[in-house]
């Protein structure tokens, strides 16, 4: 036969299987029944969280995908995104950001929000050995698939910055050590060490569902009101992901509440705690949305408005009450502390950014003006005179920050530094004690998640904590700074920084002259 | 409620006084002032003089407010309760535990 003579067809190509048919094939069909492995070994964990499964069967796929048709969509979504990542860089896309400080949000990210995704990648991949269904188990391959490629997604995205701006450079070391780190970090470690059901009410569900739109979603408006193409193109490739995490999510807290009655409270109770727990870590986000956009895009208050109360506790608990579920405990706590927290939170940064890798600033007047007009009740009677203390001591040179260490919430790990209820002015103070040591906490939602799992969160890895034991580089600031990764003129204050220095370089008007 | 686990789940708490030798935490928080955050967390001798503690740790700490004068201390709260704070007794004879919240004001 000759090379270019073609074989002859034998027969008619295969006619393409219905796209269900073809789903089932390739993802329940794969499933079977162990025949010298007791279910109970092969499947450890689905029961010791009390929670019932009658028929694995009953779990509806939200989206049909299998891993080829998933692999062809996300390489072409792929194969945009880094195109936008090399004509930003070549085109030094950076010169074009409304100003450096836009970056701390950006720091932020990569060093809080990245290694969570790398989180859940691990954790979802051990759900998806672990489940007894195939099509939750295959749903978490997916998801867990999703995660890793968001993680090097983000870093391959964000790293660019890291060749002329400070605070990109050690973000995982960072992650596992520094103070406000520990806040992201502690409630993963949080879900991944709770049960496989606990972990999808409290991940696919308070997380990617109740509060994903609220988490993610202001980083990526931010970075599109900001100029950084690279971080907005990120956040479209990763958008119909995350949809698809939110399916998710609901299809599991529906299909456990439908398989048995005995599931409701159990759920209720993880709804009850992580709807706090991931409610309080996106008070960081409320701090960065409100004081560290150069350009803001809307305040804590009206997204938290539009994306909770009006989507989650206006559409979705509706639904759910006909499964005999409420509203998450402590939401009204939520709901009155709105024009409170993102001052509270900025706050704190303000103070401590000395041991941060970003910088923080007083904001300026028309940056005052904007807060005033977005939090007309509490800005001006609350929180401008104390940003005008801050303006005159930097105005004689100075610059306040907490020279010192804060006291930390047991439970989320922030500085204790939230409100009463009824009194801005007045830091709500929670303890309890457990076997005879006390503990800490922010909040009424902190101290009942702390109360109702003591064993838990005795063992806390509290940052500050940890530094007066002797672990963390040593006694002195200039130690554990060490110890952080941070390096000089990552933290501390935006005015005068390096970022802030070459900023200005690089923006001069050109010089004539031959 | 306790843990729900596949094993017998009992571990020590991380900040457990043996952790601290003869020292301890102490919280302590300036009330009424906007410009700290938050409360201040100091590891100190259990037996060193409330005076010591508050020129030492406290006052150091409180000078971050360029405004701070010692004198204007006006009072302590051990917890919600108020405390006679004897300057030339320990911390552990005022009563002041390992993580305990002190608060004070100034005039």
């Amino acid at each position: 036969m000759s090379l270019t003579e073609r074989p002859p067809a034998t027969s008619a190509p295969a006619k393409k299987l219905p796209v269900k048919q073809r789903y089932s094939l390739l993802t329940r069909d794969l499933d079977w029944e162990p025949s010298y492995v007791n279910r109970a070994d092969l499947y450890p964990y689905t029961s010791y969280e009390g929670i019932v499964v009658h028929d694995w069967d009953g779990w509806e796929d939200p989206f049909r995908l299998t891993v080829d048709a998933y692999h062809k969509y996300q390489s072409e979504k792929d194969k945009r995104l880094y195109a936008v990542l090399d004509s930003f860089a070549q085109s030094q896309g950076h010169l074009t950001l409304s100003d450096a400080s836009y970056l701390n949000s950006i720091k932020l990210f990569i060093q809080g929000v990245t290694p969570l995704e790398y989180a859940a990648h691990r954790h979802f991949a051990y759900l998806a050995r672990y489940l007894e269904g195939p099509a939750p188990r295959f749903a978490a391959l997916c998801q867990s698939i999703d995660e890793l490629r968001h993680a090097q997604t983000q870093i391959h995205t964000i790293s660019n910055y890291n060749k002329y701006y400070g605070g990109f450079h050690s973000w995982s070391k960072m992650h596992d050590r520094v103070w406000y780190l520990s806040v992201t970090k502690s409630l993963f470690d949080d879900a991944m060490s709770a049960g496989p059901f606990e972990f999808l009410v409290s991940i696919s569900f308070s997380f990617e569902y109740l509060l994903t739109n609220l988490l993610f979603v202001p980083f990526m408006s931010g970075a599109s009101f900001n100029g950084d193409m690279p971080t907005m193109s990120f956040g479209f490739s990763a958008q119909s992901d995350e949809s698809r995490h939110m399916t998710l999510g609901l299809e599991a807290i529906k299909f456990l509440l439908e398989q048995d009655e005995a599931n409701v409270p159990i759920i209720q109770g993880w709804i009850d705690k992580w709807f706090w727990r991931s409610y309080r870590m996106s008070a960081l986000v409320a701090g960065m949305m409100d004081y560290m956009l150069p350009k803001p895009v809307m305040s804590w208050k009206e997204a938290f408005e539009l994306y909770f109360e009006d989507q989650m506790l206006g559409g979705l608990f509706p639904d759910l009450a006909y499964y005999g579920i409420t509203p998450p405990r402590h939401v009204q706590d939520a709901i009155a502390e709105k024009d409170k927290l993102s001052h509270e939170v900025y706050k704190i940064l303000h103070n401590f950014s000395f041991a941060a890798a970003f910088t923080t600033s007083t904001p300026s007047d028309d940056h005052m003006a904007w807060l005033s007009a977005q939090y007309p009740d509490t800005f001006d009677r609350y929180y401008r005179p104390t940003w005008e203390k801050h303006r005159s001591v930097e105005a004689g040179g100075g610059r306040v920050f907490f020279q010192g260490l804060p006291q930390l919430c047991q439970v989320c790990q922030i500085p204790i530094a939230f409100t009463e209820r009824d009194d801005p002015t007045r830091i709500s103070f929670r303890h309890s004690e457990f076997r005879g040591e006390t503990f800490h906490t922010c909040s009424d939602g902190c101290q009942w998640i702390f109360d109702r799992e003591p064993e838990k969160y005795v063992q806390a890895w509290l940052p500050v904590h940890q530094i007066y034991q002797g672990n963390c580089g040593g006694p002195t600031v200039p130690d554990v700074l060490a110890w952080y990764g941070i390096q000089e003129g990552d933290n501390g204050e935006y005015a005068g920084s390096p970022d802030q220095q070459q900023w200005a370089e690089w923006h001069q008007p050109a010089k004539g002259g031959n | 409620m306790a843990v729900k686990a596949l094993y017998d789940y009992d571990f020590p708490s991380a900040d457990r006084i043996e952790n601290f030798g003869d020292d301890q935490l102490v919280y302590v928080h300036w009330a009424g002032n906007p410009l700290f955050c938050s409360a201040a967390a100091f590891r100190a001798p259990r037996a060193t003089p409330f005076g010591e503690f508050v020129a030492a740790m406290v006052q150091p700490w409180a000078a971050s407010d360029p405004e701070f004068d010692p004198a204007s201390i006006a009072g302590w709260q051990l917890f919600d309760e108020p405390l006679a704070a004897d300057p030339q007794r320990s911390l552990a004879e005022l009563g002041i535990g390992h993580k305990s919240l002190l608060t004070f004001r100034t005039a």
